[in-house]
């Protein structure tokens, strides 16, 4: 198969790329895989694809490249195909409109795949006849604005699959999109098998590491590490990761005296290094699109302590088996969790042997194997079948896209 | 607008034993010239940052074959290496060196460390990223090592706890030792406070007032010792270097405490510096 994935920048830092480069990768073993990055702002990227993956851009924006297209009249024109209540939208303009237009009118491949929802838009309204169109999802369908869901409802229809990475999501897009003939499947992200020996469970150390961003609710940890301490002052916390809650947590830390048990370390990149030398992960977010981090720290052999949040972690997390799930926000059932693991060594081996065992589904290789079986489906049902859908789909499409419009004059 | 990848840097993985010691492993290295390993003469170039002219500025390790076909070179705890920072290059022949960039950093065996006895000097590698993505060393070699743990703050003190290393006999060398805080830059004379001792375990409090009294309106900084009864003896730096930390200043942090000091109200806090040694910093409120 020739599978040609589109992403808004191939050469960033995050967790759509990773697992990007991480499925692109796997399936370069055996399939002939391109990255089409919309943007490039830096000669080398992050993540290594690998190989056998090819990577090309379609708007260059390093100042110093000959290439450079900052400069085009266009770049300063607003879009009009990529969505305007698309998060990104802001980035996009008339020059992506044309170049990305371009790029898929004449994409010789047989699955194109779009990695957020304005390329999806994009893919579902101007790819060629011919390559399978798939629209990955990589936040919720419930995260996204109803201005959004409007747009996608429009033309989700012209495409062949949509993927999710979590069942519950899958589940969401069935019940609140119409998507007449467009398979919705549950894929989850894939997680490397980590370059180095998983933890041994000795350390008496409780890793944490994500974006201090408020829907990370370090400050729950915190405060659940304050009664964890005054039980077992010798265990310690670790929160790696940068970003705008900085200054409250380290604030909160000080307040509750704690700054001889937990330590903001700042971002690390690789994470598996320092999750190794945890004993036991904790995630208190209120919201998980997926869960890389559980993923990441089981892979390391880490028992994980988790919120019972939407959408990932009960999909990741066998509880009590092999991590604990409790409830969103509450402080005292993650201090508990966290003491269960920690009072009892023999649990928290068991349970970190199961985890490194567990996670192995989440390997590429196994998340590609999906991958491809879906493709090669969505390839099988191709032909007649495949046109009349989408013929179907697009006239649906446009007459949810006529129904947007009207609703548009009547807000004006 | 395709375009063949670009050569990436070559990047080096690093293992730390418990000892202080680090190996380092070059997994995707294209060898120059084909031939066997007769003709193989790579090394490892540490290069001391703002001395590589000096007399120690450079340390050379061998480069050898692993089975698995990478390259592996290895940084015992027993060569000297002095304090600083190092930056790591990979070199061939008359080459010039070039940096190498970090790989995977598995210095699980630094955390929580607790070197043995034993009197010669205390070697102390961490790797790191610098900022701008290269592979550099921070090292330590000292002799004694007074190594600082817990520290409490009180309204008006702060409270340390730790431990000496790399003295014949801890107690006896802790036993009438104090602690002692030197104004940084200062004419301020010395402040000492009694020691308590447990075999090799100390602690002490300082009083915040006591250091803010000759406090002139500045920043007064007071790097802190311990100083042994025998005035003949080396004193010990009071600092933090025994785990996988590189950088302590901005990680470990301790609130601010208001003193009434010579020049009116101060705030006093401990802090790391850029070497991980402990101090304590007397300045005005902002």
């Amino acid at each position: 198969m020739h599978i040609s994935f589109l992403i808004h920048n191939a050469y960033g830092i995050g967790g759509t790329i990773r697992t990007t480069y991480n499925l692109a990768r796997s399936l370069g073993e055996q399939h002939d895989v391109e990255i089409v990055s919309v943007f490039r702002h830096r000669d080398q990227p992050i993540f290594d694809p690998g190989p056998r993956v090819r990577l090309s851009h379609l708007v260059d924006l390093r100042k110093s490249s000959p290439s450079y297209d900052g400069g085009d009249p266009d770049h300063g024109r607003p879009a009009e195909v990529f969505p305007v209540t698309e998060g990104r939208y802001k980035q996009y303009s008339a020059l992506t409109d044309r170049r990305i237009a371009d790029h898929l009118r004449s994409l010789e491949a047989d699955i194109v795949v779009g990695t957020r929802p304005g390329l999806n838009v994009h893919i579902a309204r101007e790819a060629r006849r011919g390559p399978v169109r798939v629209g990955q999802e990589h936040l919720t369908l419930s995260t996204h604005s109803n201005g959004l869901k409007r747009a996608l409802r429009a033309v989700y229809p012209r495409l062949d699959a949509v993927t999710t990475v979590t069942e519950a999501d899958a589940r969401t897009y069935r019940g609140q999109m119409r998507l007449p003939g467009v398979r919705v499947e549950a894929v989850p992200n894939s997680v490397p098998a980590p370059g180095l020996d998983p933890a041994d469970g000795t350390g008496k150390w409780v890793v944490a590491a994500g974006r201090l961003a408020p829907v990370k609710r370090y400050d729950l940890l915190i405060h659940a590490f304050a009664k964890v301490s005054e039980a077992r002052p010798d265990w310690r916390l670790r929160i790696y990761g940068g970003g705008v809650q900085h200054a409250k947590l380290r604030t909160l830390i000080d307040k509750l005296g704690l700054y001889n048990n937990v330590f903001l370390m700042g971002p690390a990149n690789p994470l598996d290094p320092e999750w190794a030398k945890g004993s036991i992960a904790a995630v208190t977010s209120s919201l998980e699109s997926f869960g890389m981090t559980i993923v990441e720290a089981m892979r390391c052999g880490l028992p994980v302590v988790s919120t019972d949040c939407p959408h990932g972690p009960a999909e990741i997390i066998d509880n009590g088996v092999d991590g604990r799930l409790v409830p969103t926000g509450d402080t005292d059932a993650i201090a508990a969790a966290l003491l269960d693991l920690i009072n009892n060594d023999e649990l928290r081996q068991q349970m970190g042997q199961a985890a490194l065992k567990d996670s192995a589904r989440f390997d590429p290789s196994r998340v590609a194997g999906r991958y491809e079986t879906l493709f090669s489906e969505l390839i099988g049902r191709g032909g007649l079948r495949g046109s009349l859908h989408r013929a179907r789909g697009s006239l649906i499409g446009g007459a949810f896209a006529a129904k947007d419009s009207l609703r548009k004059v009547r807000v004006a | 607008m395709s375009e063949p990848a670009e050569a990436a840097p070559a990047r080096a993985d690093c293992v730390a034993d418990s000892a202080g010691g680090l190996t380092f492993h070059i997994a995707d290295w294209a060898r120059p010239a084909p031939g066997g390993h007769d003709d193989w003469s790579g090394a490892l170039v540490l290069v001391r940052r703002g001395g590589r002219d000096g007399p120690d500025g450079e340390v050379r390790l061998p480069l050898g074959p692993t089975a698995d076909g990478g390259l592996q070179a290895a940084l015992p705890s027993t060569v000297a290496l002095p304090e600083g920072r190092w930056d790591v290059h990979v070199a061939y022949r008359d080459a010039e060196p070039w940096r190498l960039a970090p790989g995977l950093n598995d210095l699980r065996s630094l955390v929580d460390r607790r070197p043995g006895p034993s009197t010669s000097p205390l070697s102390v590698r961490i790797p790191y990223a610098t900022k701008h993505g290269n592979l550099s060393l921070r090292s330590w070699r000292r002799a004694p090592h007074a190594e600082a743990g817990e520290i409490r703050l009180e309204d008006d003190t702060m409270a340390v706890r730790g431990r000496l290393h790399r003295v014949a006999y801890p107690s006896e060398w802790l036993a009438d030792a104090v602690v002692e805080a030197r104004c940084r830059g200062g004419e301020a004379p010395v402040r000492t406070a009694p020691l308590e001792v447990e075999g090799p375990d100390f602690s002490f409090t300082l009083s915040y007032a006591e250091l803010a009294r000759t406090w002139g309106g500045g920043a007064d900084v007071w790097d802190l010792w311990l100083r042994p009864a025998d005035r003949t003896m080396a004193p010990a730096r009071l600092a933090r270097i025994l785990d996988d930390v590189a950088d302590k200043k901005e990680i470990f942090t301790y609130p601010p405490r208001a003193v009434a000091g010579g020049r009116g109200e101060a705030l006093a806090r401990p802090y790391y510096t850029r070497d991980n040694d402990l101090a304590v910093r007397i300045e005005a409120l902002v």
